[in-house]
Protein backbone atom coordinates (compact mmCIF):
# COMPACT_ATOMS: atom_id res chain seq x y z
CA UNK A 1 0.00 0.00 0.00
CA UNK A 2 1.30 3.43 -0.96
CA UNK A 3 0.41 6.63 0.89
CA UNK A 4 -0.03 9.42 -1.68
CA UNK A 5 0.35 13.01 -0.51
CA UNK A 6 -1.36 15.81 -2.42
CA UNK A 7 -0.56 19.44 -1.62
CA UNK A 8 -2.25 21.24 -4.51
CA UNK A 9 -5.82 22.48 -4.66
CA UNK A 10 -7.87 20.34 -7.05
CA UNK A 11 -9.59 23.48 -8.31
CA UNK A 12 -6.44 25.10 -9.69
CA UNK A 13 -4.07 22.29 -10.65
CA UNK A 14 -4.21 19.07 -12.63
CA UNK A 15 -1.97 17.45 -10.06
CA UNK A 16 -4.93 15.68 -8.49
CA UNK A 17 -5.58 13.82 -11.74
CA UNK A 18 -1.97 12.60 -11.86
CA UNK A 19 -2.23 11.38 -8.29
CA UNK A 20 -5.55 9.62 -8.81
CA UNK A 21 -4.34 7.98 -12.03
CA UNK A 22 -1.36 6.50 -10.21
CA UNK A 23 -3.28 5.15 -7.22
CA UNK A 24 -3.82 1.45 -6.75
CA UNK A 25 -6.96 -0.06 -5.22
CA UNK A 26 -5.51 -0.17 -1.69
CA UNK A 27 -3.54 3.05 -1.81
CA UNK A 28 -4.46 5.96 0.42
CA UNK A 29 -4.55 9.67 -0.32
CA UNK A 30 -3.71 12.28 2.30
CA UNK A 31 -4.56 15.88 1.46
CA UNK A 32 -2.07 18.36 2.94
CA UNK A 33 -1.35 22.08 2.57
CA UNK A 34 -3.52 23.45 -0.30
CA UNK A 35 -4.50 19.87 -1.05
CA UNK A 36 -7.02 20.10 1.81
CA UNK A 37 -9.23 22.24 -0.42
CA UNK A 38 -10.10 18.90 -1.97
CA UNK A 39 -11.91 18.04 1.25
CA UNK A 40 -14.65 20.59 0.51
CA UNK A 41 -17.97 18.93 -0.32
CA UNK A 42 -17.98 20.64 -3.72
CA UNK A 43 -14.87 18.64 -4.67
CA UNK A 44 -16.11 15.38 -3.21
CA UNK A 45 -17.07 13.89 -6.56
CA UNK A 46 -13.38 13.71 -7.50
CA UNK A 47 -12.73 11.21 -4.75
CA UNK A 48 -15.77 8.96 -4.86
CA UNK A 49 -13.61 5.94 -5.59
CA UNK A 50 -11.61 6.44 -2.41
CA UNK A 51 -14.15 5.51 0.25
CA UNK A 52 -12.24 5.00 3.51
CA UNK A 53 -8.93 5.85 1.84
CA UNK A 54 -9.19 9.65 1.73
CA UNK A 55 -7.58 11.65 4.53
CA UNK A 56 -7.05 15.34 5.18
CA UNK A 57 -4.65 16.97 7.60
CA UNK A 58 -6.39 18.66 10.52
CA UNK A 59 -3.80 21.41 11.01
CA UNK A 60 -3.98 22.51 7.37
CA UNK A 61 -7.79 22.44 7.41
CA UNK A 62 -7.93 24.46 10.63
CA UNK A 63 -5.49 27.06 9.35
CA UNK A 64 -7.75 27.64 6.35
CA UNK A 65 -11.00 27.71 8.33
CA UNK A 66 -12.12 24.50 6.65
CA UNK A 67 -12.30 22.15 9.61
CA UNK A 68 -16.09 22.44 9.95
CA UNK A 69 -16.64 22.62 6.21
CA UNK A 70 -15.28 19.21 5.23
CA UNK A 71 -17.02 16.53 3.25
CA UNK A 72 -17.90 13.51 5.37
CA UNK A 73 -15.89 11.14 3.22
CA UNK A 74 -12.62 12.80 4.27
CA UNK A 75 -11.07 11.24 7.35
CA UNK A 76 -9.44 13.99 9.35
CA UNK A 77 -6.05 13.17 10.85
CA UNK A 78 -3.62 15.28 12.83
CA UNK A 79 0.15 15.24 12.44
CA UNK A 80 0.41 12.14 14.62
CA UNK A 81 -2.13 10.47 12.36
CA UNK A 82 0.04 11.50 9.41
CA UNK A 83 2.95 9.66 11.05
CA UNK A 84 0.79 6.59 11.61
CA UNK A 85 -0.38 6.60 7.99
CA UNK A 86 3.24 6.84 6.88
CA UNK A 87 4.20 3.91 9.10
CA UNK A 88 1.37 1.79 7.74
CA UNK A 89 2.40 2.43 4.14
CA UNK A 90 5.17 0.65 2.21
CA UNK A 91 6.24 4.02 0.85
CA UNK A 92 4.94 7.50 0.26
CA UNK A 93 4.68 9.37 -3.02
CA UNK A 94 4.28 13.15 -3.08
CA UNK A 95 2.27 14.97 -5.75
CA UNK A 96 2.90 18.69 -6.00
CA UNK B 1 15.00 -3.24 -18.73
CA UNK B 2 13.96 -5.30 -15.75
CA UNK B 3 10.78 -7.13 -16.49
CA UNK B 4 9.09 -9.89 -14.62
CA UNK B 5 6.08 -11.94 -15.49
CA UNK B 6 3.39 -11.55 -12.89
CA UNK B 7 0.48 -13.84 -12.27
CA UNK B 8 -1.80 -12.17 -14.81
CA UNK B 9 0.79 -12.60 -17.56
CA UNK B 10 1.09 -8.83 -17.81
CA UNK B 11 4.68 -7.53 -18.11
CA UNK B 12 5.69 -5.24 -15.31
CA UNK B 13 8.74 -3.09 -14.93
CA UNK B 14 10.47 -3.13 -11.56
CA UNK B 15 13.43 -1.34 -10.07
CA UNK B 16 14.92 0.55 -7.15
CA UNK B 17 13.81 4.01 -8.15
CA UNK B 18 11.03 5.36 -10.33
CA UNK B 19 11.44 9.01 -11.29
CA UNK B 20 8.25 10.58 -12.62
CA UNK B 21 8.91 13.55 -14.89
CA UNK B 22 5.86 15.79 -15.30
CA UNK B 23 7.36 19.06 -16.50
CA UNK B 24 8.50 20.15 -19.94
CA UNK B 25 12.01 21.31 -20.87
CA UNK B 26 12.97 25.01 -20.65
CA UNK B 27 9.93 26.22 -18.66
CA UNK B 28 11.30 25.34 -15.24
CA UNK B 29 14.15 23.42 -13.67
CA UNK B 30 11.95 20.51 -12.56
CA UNK B 31 12.80 18.27 -15.48
CA UNK B 32 16.55 18.84 -15.19
CA UNK B 33 16.46 18.21 -11.46
CA UNK B 34 14.53 14.98 -11.96
CA UNK B 35 17.00 13.80 -14.58
CA UNK B 36 19.95 14.75 -12.34
CA UNK B 37 18.43 12.73 -9.52
CA UNK B 38 18.10 9.76 -11.85
CA UNK B 39 21.73 10.09 -12.96
CA UNK B 40 23.03 10.26 -9.40
CA UNK B 41 21.03 7.19 -8.40
CA UNK B 42 22.26 5.31 -11.47
CA UNK B 43 25.85 6.36 -10.76
CA UNK B 44 25.41 4.58 -7.42
CA UNK B 45 24.27 1.43 -9.15
CA UNK B 46 20.54 1.77 -8.48
CA UNK B 47 18.15 0.39 -11.08
CA UNK B 48 16.35 3.49 -12.27
CA UNK B 49 13.18 3.76 -14.35
CA UNK B 50 11.89 6.99 -15.82
CA UNK B 51 8.21 7.69 -16.38
CA UNK B 52 7.49 10.64 -18.66
CA UNK B 53 4.04 11.86 -17.87
CA UNK B 54 2.03 15.02 -18.58
CA UNK B 55 4.17 17.76 -20.13
CA UNK B 56 7.20 15.62 -19.25
CA UNK B 57 6.76 13.79 -22.57
CA UNK B 58 8.09 16.91 -24.27
CA UNK B 59 11.50 15.97 -22.85
CA UNK B 60 11.61 13.12 -25.38
CA UNK B 61 10.59 15.10 -28.42
CA UNK B 62 12.83 15.01 -31.46
CA UNK B 63 14.39 18.26 -32.70
CA UNK B 64 14.99 20.13 -29.44
CA UNK B 65 17.56 22.91 -29.23
CA UNK B 66 19.19 25.23 -26.73
CA UNK B 67 16.92 27.93 -25.29
CA UNK B 68 16.55 31.51 -26.46
CA UNK B 69 19.39 32.77 -24.30
CA UNK B 70 21.55 29.80 -25.15
CA UNK B 71 20.64 27.78 -22.06
CA UNK B 72 21.37 24.11 -22.51
CA UNK B 73 18.30 21.99 -23.01
CA UNK B 74 17.81 18.58 -21.46
CA UNK B 75 17.97 16.56 -24.70
CA UNK B 76 21.71 16.02 -24.18
CA UNK B 77 20.92 14.33 -20.88
CA UNK B 78 18.23 12.18 -22.52
CA UNK B 79 20.81 11.10 -25.09
CA UNK B 80 23.22 10.24 -22.26
CA UNK B 81 20.85 8.07 -20.19
CA UNK B 82 22.05 4.88 -21.85
CA UNK B 83 25.60 5.64 -20.70
CA UNK B 84 24.29 5.51 -17.13
CA UNK B 85 22.48 2.23 -17.91
CA UNK B 86 19.12 3.95 -17.56
CA UNK B 87 17.26 2.03 -20.22
CA UNK B 88 13.78 1.78 -18.78
CA UNK B 89 12.04 4.72 -20.42
CA UNK B 90 8.29 4.71 -19.96
CA UNK B 91 5.75 7.09 -21.39
CA UNK B 92 2.22 7.60 -20.19
CA UNK B 93 -0.03 6.82 -23.15
CA UNK B 94 -2.55 9.51 -22.24
CA UNK B 95 0.17 12.18 -22.07
CA UNK B 96 1.18 11.39 -25.67
CA UNK B 97 -2.33 11.16 -27.06
CA UNK B 98 -3.59 14.33 -25.43
CA UNK B 99 -0.71 16.24 -27.04
CA UNK B 100 -1.26 14.71 -30.45
CA UNK B 101 2.09 12.94 -30.32
CA UNK B 102 3.16 9.40 -31.04
CA UNK B 103 6.28 7.38 -30.32
CA UNK B 104 7.47 8.32 -33.83
CA UNK B 105 7.99 11.88 -32.60
CA UNK B 106 10.40 10.78 -29.89
CA UNK B 107 14.19 10.71 -29.74
CA UNK B 108 14.46 7.21 -28.35
CA UNK B 109 12.53 3.97 -28.28
CA UNK B 110 10.24 3.94 -25.25
CA UNK B 111 7.65 1.70 -23.65
CA UNK B 112 4.16 3.14 -23.63
CA UNK B 113 2.27 2.59 -20.39
CA UNK B 114 -1.52 2.58 -20.28
CA UNK B 115 -3.19 4.39 -17.39
CA UNK B 116 -4.41 1.16 -15.84
CA UNK B 117 -0.83 -0.07 -15.46
CA UNK B 118 0.39 2.97 -13.50
CA UNK B 119 -0.50 1.78 -9.97
CA UNK B 120 1.39 -1.47 -10.53
CA UNK B 121 4.36 0.46 -11.85
CA UNK B 122 4.57 2.56 -8.69
CA UNK B 123 4.12 -0.53 -6.57
CA UNK B 124 7.03 -2.32 -8.26
CA UNK B 125 9.62 0.33 -7.37
CA UNK B 126 11.15 0.64 -3.92
CA UNK B 127 11.15 4.43 -4.13
CA UNK B 128 9.08 6.81 -6.24
CA UNK B 129 10.06 10.46 -6.73
CA UNK B 130 7.94 13.04 -8.50
CA UNK B 131 9.39 15.94 -10.46
CA UNK C 1 30.97 22.16 -12.52
CA UNK C 2 33.59 24.44 -14.03
CA UNK C 3 34.61 27.25 -11.78
CA UNK C 4 35.44 30.63 -13.25
CA UNK C 5 37.58 31.54 -10.29
CA UNK C 6 41.27 31.79 -11.18
CA UNK C 7 43.27 30.33 -8.31
CA UNK C 8 46.71 30.00 -9.89
CA UNK C 9 48.54 29.79 -13.20
CA UNK C 10 50.33 26.77 -14.62
CA UNK C 11 53.23 27.59 -16.94
CA UNK C 12 53.13 25.49 -20.11
CA UNK C 13 55.69 26.37 -22.80
CA UNK C 14 55.08 30.08 -23.43
CA UNK C 15 51.54 29.93 -22.03
CA UNK C 16 50.19 30.73 -18.53
CA UNK C 17 47.20 28.43 -18.04
CA UNK C 18 44.60 29.58 -15.50
CA UNK C 19 43.47 26.89 -13.06
CA UNK C 20 40.61 26.90 -10.55
CA UNK C 21 41.11 25.94 -6.87
CA UNK C 22 40.79 22.25 -7.70
CA UNK C 23 43.25 22.39 -10.55
CA UNK C 24 40.69 22.29 -13.39
CA UNK C 25 41.10 24.58 -16.39
CA UNK C 26 39.21 27.84 -16.06
CA UNK C 27 38.94 28.08 -19.85
CA UNK C 28 38.53 24.75 -21.65
CA UNK C 29 39.92 26.32 -24.82
CA UNK C 30 43.33 26.45 -23.13
CA UNK C 31 43.66 22.69 -23.39
CA UNK C 32 46.34 21.07 -25.51
CA UNK C 33 48.28 17.83 -25.17
CA UNK C 34 51.14 19.88 -23.68
CA UNK C 35 48.74 21.23 -21.03
CA UNK C 36 47.64 17.67 -20.22
CA UNK C 37 51.27 16.64 -19.80
CA UNK C 38 51.99 19.59 -17.53
CA UNK C 39 48.90 18.82 -15.40
CA UNK C 40 49.97 15.17 -15.20
CA UNK C 41 53.54 16.15 -14.28
CA UNK C 42 52.15 18.11 -11.32
CA UNK C 43 50.73 14.82 -10.05
CA UNK C 44 54.00 13.03 -10.74
CA UNK C 45 52.44 11.16 -13.63
CA UNK C 46 53.79 10.52 -17.11
CA UNK C 47 51.10 10.01 -19.73
CA UNK C 48 51.33 6.79 -21.72
CA UNK C 49 49.41 5.67 -24.79
CA UNK C 50 46.88 4.06 -22.44
CA UNK C 51 46.29 7.39 -20.69
CA UNK C 52 45.91 9.24 -23.98
CA UNK C 53 43.27 6.92 -25.36
CA UNK C 54 41.15 7.39 -22.23
CA UNK C 55 41.68 11.16 -22.38
CA UNK C 56 40.34 11.04 -25.92
CA UNK C 57 37.29 9.06 -24.77
CA UNK C 58 36.69 11.71 -22.11
CA UNK C 59 36.94 14.52 -24.62
CA UNK C 60 34.63 12.73 -27.06
CA UNK C 61 32.12 12.16 -24.25
CA UNK C 62 32.13 15.87 -23.43
CA UNK C 63 31.85 16.80 -27.08
CA UNK C 64 28.71 14.72 -27.41
CA UNK C 65 26.95 15.18 -24.07
CA UNK C 66 28.35 18.50 -22.82
CA UNK C 67 29.13 17.08 -19.37
CA UNK C 68 32.07 15.22 -17.96
CA UNK C 69 31.13 11.61 -17.12
CA UNK C 70 30.93 10.18 -13.62
CA UNK C 71 32.73 6.87 -13.03
CA UNK C 72 30.00 4.54 -14.22
CA UNK C 73 29.37 6.15 -17.62
CA UNK C 74 33.13 6.63 -18.05
CA UNK C 75 33.65 2.88 -17.63
CA UNK C 76 30.89 2.26 -20.15
CA UNK C 77 32.23 4.81 -22.65
CA UNK C 78 35.75 3.39 -22.41
CA UNK C 79 34.37 -0.12 -22.91
CA UNK C 80 32.46 0.95 -26.00
CA UNK C 81 35.38 2.86 -27.51
CA UNK C 82 38.37 0.72 -26.51
CA UNK C 83 36.92 -2.70 -25.90
CA UNK C 84 35.54 -4.58 -22.90
CA UNK C 85 39.03 -5.38 -21.62
CA UNK C 86 39.68 -1.69 -20.94
CA UNK C 87 36.14 -0.82 -19.92
CA UNK C 88 36.82 -1.89 -16.35
CA UNK C 89 37.12 0.31 -13.30
CA UNK C 90 40.29 -1.56 -12.30
CA UNK C 91 42.03 -0.48 -15.50
CA UNK C 92 40.95 3.14 -14.99
CA UNK C 93 41.93 3.09 -11.32
CA UNK C 94 45.40 1.97 -12.34
CA UNK C 95 45.75 4.77 -14.90
CA UNK C 96 44.14 7.52 -12.84
CA UNK C 97 44.34 6.48 -9.19
CA UNK C 98 41.90 7.60 -6.47
CA UNK C 99 39.17 9.01 -8.67
CA UNK C 100 39.50 8.22 -12.40
CA UNK C 101 36.49 10.32 -13.39
CA UNK C 102 37.81 13.39 -11.62
CA UNK C 103 41.53 12.97 -12.34
CA UNK C 104 40.81 12.03 -15.95
CA UNK C 105 38.47 15.00 -16.48
CA UNK C 106 41.15 17.36 -15.16
CA UNK C 107 43.79 16.02 -17.51
CA UNK C 108 41.36 16.03 -20.43
CA UNK C 109 40.62 19.70 -19.81
CA UNK C 110 36.98 19.11 -18.89
CA UNK C 111 35.00 20.58 -16.00
CA UNK C 112 34.75 18.51 -12.83
CA UNK C 113 32.21 15.70 -13.35
CA UNK C 114 28.79 16.76 -12.08
CA UNK C 115 27.56 13.54 -10.52
CA UNK C 116 30.89 12.58 -9.05
CA UNK C 117 30.82 12.39 -5.28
Amino acid sequence: MILHLLNRSPATAGTVDDALAAMGPDDRLLLIEDGVLGALPAQASLFTGLAGRLFALREDLAARGLLERCAEQANIVDVEGFVTLTEEADKTVSWF
Amino acid sequence: MNETEIATGERVTEGDLLVILRHSPHGSSWLREGLDTALVAAAFGQRVSLLFSGDGVLALLDGQQAGALGQKGTHGVIDMLAMYDIETLLVDAHALISRGLSTEDLLLPVSVVEGAALPKLLDQHRLVLNF
Amino acid sequence: MASSEIYRYLPVLDQEVALDPEGFLVDMADWSPAVAEALAAEEGRILTAEHWEVIQVLRDFYERYEVAPAMRPLVKAVGLALGAEKGKSLHLMRLFPDSPAKVGARLAGLPKPANCL
